[in-house]
């Protein structure tokens, strides 16, 4: 990748974090590599996604990188300048730029503090308008992710998890930020009400120029947000690409296995392959070599000696495998969703088109 | 066994036949499940499909008598397994059909398997509970259990606790469990929503095998519509305590008839190439306090009209695939959008 420093918003450079290793007297230290020795850049404007299973590390990296985790090896570039090692008063600064959505709107909202004091906290902290301008901001914002400006008044246990999750985005927005991060933003969500609210992310994100860093394991929510995507498997990242490259043609086999297990909805679509068997291993104790190769279907010795290191491949992507080229799939994308029956075709466009003619009455009613 | 079914039932009867089903939790002033019915056969997998709250997970408490006592309460129906109603069956008798001829596979397993007990003897016990076999034979069969749903090394896992294994080994086990006394019917409410996708795809492999070679009967319940193509032949799809639209899988995913089914499968983010943004159903579920007399999917429906506000019937659309909304098909009403 050659992209210049303009481009690129965050870097990191082999970033890695352990946790634990406290010394015990009987035991030697045990220590995890929750993310072991990654190196990316995200571009300014994009949405770049994060996907792996439980476990991989991929809420870990997306801390790292906005510093609400410290990196124990490594560096974390933010416009340039390594933030890694910045103290807590002059990391507080770059907060303003750098906020965070969490998964469980249940648990990420003070319980005791009303809806506008929550979205105008981070208002206090990082500008300096006056209270009157703050409130009218904290209306603004609620009317932004589809809120009622009375709600300010109301306290967090008042609303379901969909508007929850709207006034964890007003926060993060109230400081006028440059990059937010969404750690499984709409994965505790309902269908219905998941949709919604990844609409409003792609609307704030263009509306206020945001670059947006999604952490899913939902890959259907990954194609449909991404710009790039990286995979992740046990702290390491082993495939990272343009979004529509990645799930048209993945290279590494765990990003293929992870793509033919996804089930597809609909009863003549491909049905779903546990490709994989077995669990991922424990990270107290990863595998030598390729961390993948004990699961991995083309496993040789080779890879259980060396460590493969990422490679680059032509279109603005890389693999991390020592034999991705002899595996290449066959070319048939392996989440093809046969064309939908003329009958649902026509029903999915009418619901469209009415439900675009009664909007905007959405989603807010109390 | 008092509770097999006759002898002389014809093979498609179904093994379950739900009717008018109506639940109550105490106070409310509306059910949470109004006038559900809906039929298993022997073999067959049936979908509930829904989002949260719209009364899927009450229904199968409800049918294996498992609802919090003084809480809920069953205000009509029949539910007829093996010629007798669950619904009216004491309590007694429904403990021995428990994990017996009907089983049950929760959604976390942690919580459903006891954390100070080996797992092989919680298999035992559920055998020991209903055949007349020592503790040697059940411990055997905890073992051929744990063989069959595929946890390597099952000899050593039995004297295992269940948070030494992973989620998935863990649901493994929950499914041995349940299938150890070779039930009639398999009740699953969202088995696989806790567990990563490799992990997902794993689990319904093995519980499409374990079907296929016993024949149960399955109902699973879930909101996600991959698994329900990938597992179902019938599907039902409730909103708010009702079922809104019933048939086969390929009817539901073709011929979609309920703008609540067409929404909510308008609003699944597809794998395949982004076609623009999402549709979206606005609005959010009624309350329970809040819910229309005439059909409860109205206020957020595109569709609405004047007759909405007398609840429509479940109303036959083709072979065996009903709907309940004035308007359908759809096209038909709205032919001058429809072009």
């Amino acid at each position: 990748m050659s992209l210049t420093t303009r481009d690129k918003i965050i870097e990191t450079r082999a970033v890695t974090k352990r946790f634990g290793g406290r010394k015990s007297l009987f035991k030697p230290a045990t220590s995890v590599s929750a993310v072991n020795g990654v190196s990316l850049a995200i571009k300014r404007g994009e949405t770049f996604s994060i996907v792996g299973e439980s476990g991989c590390g991929k809420s870990t990296l997306a801390r790292l990188l906005v510093r609400l985790l410290t990196p124990s090896d490594g560096a974390v570039l933010y416009d340039g300048n390594d933030i890694s090692a910045l103290s807590e008063q002059e990391m507080r600064r770059l907060r303003k730029d750098l906020q965070f959505v969490f998964q469980d709107p249940f648990s990420s909202l003070n319980p005791r503090m009303s809806v506008g004091a929550l979205i105008e906290e981070p208002m206090k902290v990082h500008t300096t308008l006056t209270r009157s301008e703050r409130r009218q901001k904290v209306a603004d914002l609620l009317n932004r992710v589809g809120l009622r400006p009375a709600f300010a008044n109301r306290y967090p246990h008042e609303f379901s998890g969909g508007q929850r999750q709207r006034i964890g985005i007003a926060r993060a927005l109230a400081s006028g930020p440059k990059v937010i991060v969404g750690d499984e933003p709409v994965s505790a969500l309902d269908v219905s009400v998941q949709a919604q609210v990844i609409n409003l992310l792609e609307d704030l994100k263009s509306e206020f120029d945001l670059t947006l860093i999604l952490i899913a394991h939902d890959l259907a929510v990954i194609r449909h947000m991404s710009d790039r995507v990286a995979v992740m498997y046990l702290g390491e990242i082993v495939e990272l690409a343009p979004n529509d490259a990645l799930f048209d043609k993945p290279l590494h086999p765990y990003t293929q296995a992870l793509m033919r297990a996804i089930p597809i909805a609909s009863p003549h679509g491909r049905s779903m392959k546990a490709a994989l068997s077995g669990d991922v291993p424990s990270p107290l104790d990863p595998p030598s070599g390729c961390r993948f190769h004990p699961r991995c279907p083309h496993a040789t010795d080779l890879c259980s000696q060396q460590k493969p290191a990422p490679v680059p491949v032509a279109g603005d992507r890389t693999v991390a495998c020592h034999h991705w080229e002899k595996i290449a799939d066959d070319g048939q994308s392996p989440v093809q969703e046969p064309p939908r029956s003329p009958n649902a075709e026509k029903r999915f466009a009418l619901f469209r088109t009415r439900s675009q003619q009664k909007e905007p009455t959405t989603a807010t009613r109390p | 066994m008092p509770t097999e079914a006759p002898d002389n039932a014809p093979q498609n009867a179904p093994v379950l036949e739900v009717q008018d089903l109506s639940l109550r939790f105490k106070g409310a002033p509306a059910n949470i499940v109004d006038g559900l019915s809906f039929a298993v056969r022997p073999g067959e997998t049936l979908c509930i499909v829904g989002e949260s709250g719209c009364g899927k997970s009450v229904t199968a408490l409800s049918l294996m008598g498992l609802l919090p006592r003084g809480v809920a309460r069953v205000m009509s129906g029949t539910a007829i397994f093996g010629g007798q109603d669950l619904l009216a069956l004491p309590q007694r008798a429904l403990a021995d059909l428990r994990g017996d001829r009907i089983s049950m596979i929760f959604q976390e397993p942690m919580t459903s398997l006891n954390p100070s007990y080996r797992i092989g003897d919680q298999i035992a016990e559920i055998v020991l509970r209903h055949r007349p076999v020592t503790r040697t034979q059940a411990r055997a069969r905890a073992q051929e259990m744990l063989e069959r749903v595929k946890i390597p090394a099952a000899s050593n896992r039995l004297d295992d606790y269940p948070h030494e294994l992973s989620g998935g080994m863990r649901q493994r086990v929950m499914i041995a469990m349940a299938l150890a006394n070779d039930p009639v019917l398999l009740i699953a409410d969202e088995p696989t929503t806790a567990l990563d996708v490799t992990i997902q795809a794993q689990i319904i492999d093995l519980i499409e095998d374990l079907q296929k070679e016993s024949g149960t009967a399955l109902i699973m319940i879930t909101h996600d519509l991959g698994v329900v193509a990938e597992i179902a032949d019938r599907v039902c799809v409730m909103y708010a305590g009702r079922a809104v639209e019933e048939g086969p899988v390929a009817a539901i995913f073709d011929d979609p008839q309920h703008p609540y089914t067409i929404g909510l499968m308008s609003s699944v983010p597809s794998v395949g190439p982004r076609s623009g943004r999402l549709a979206t159903i606005g609005g959010m579920v009624p309350a329970i306090d809040n819910m229309p007399d005439g059909c409860r999917f109205a206020p957020r429906c595109p569709f609405a009209g004047p007759r909405c506000d007398i609840a429509p019937p479940l109303a036959e659309l083709g072979p065996s695939h009903r709907a309940a909304c004035h308007y359908a098909p759809l096209e038909s009403a709205f032919a001058e959008a429809a072009g």
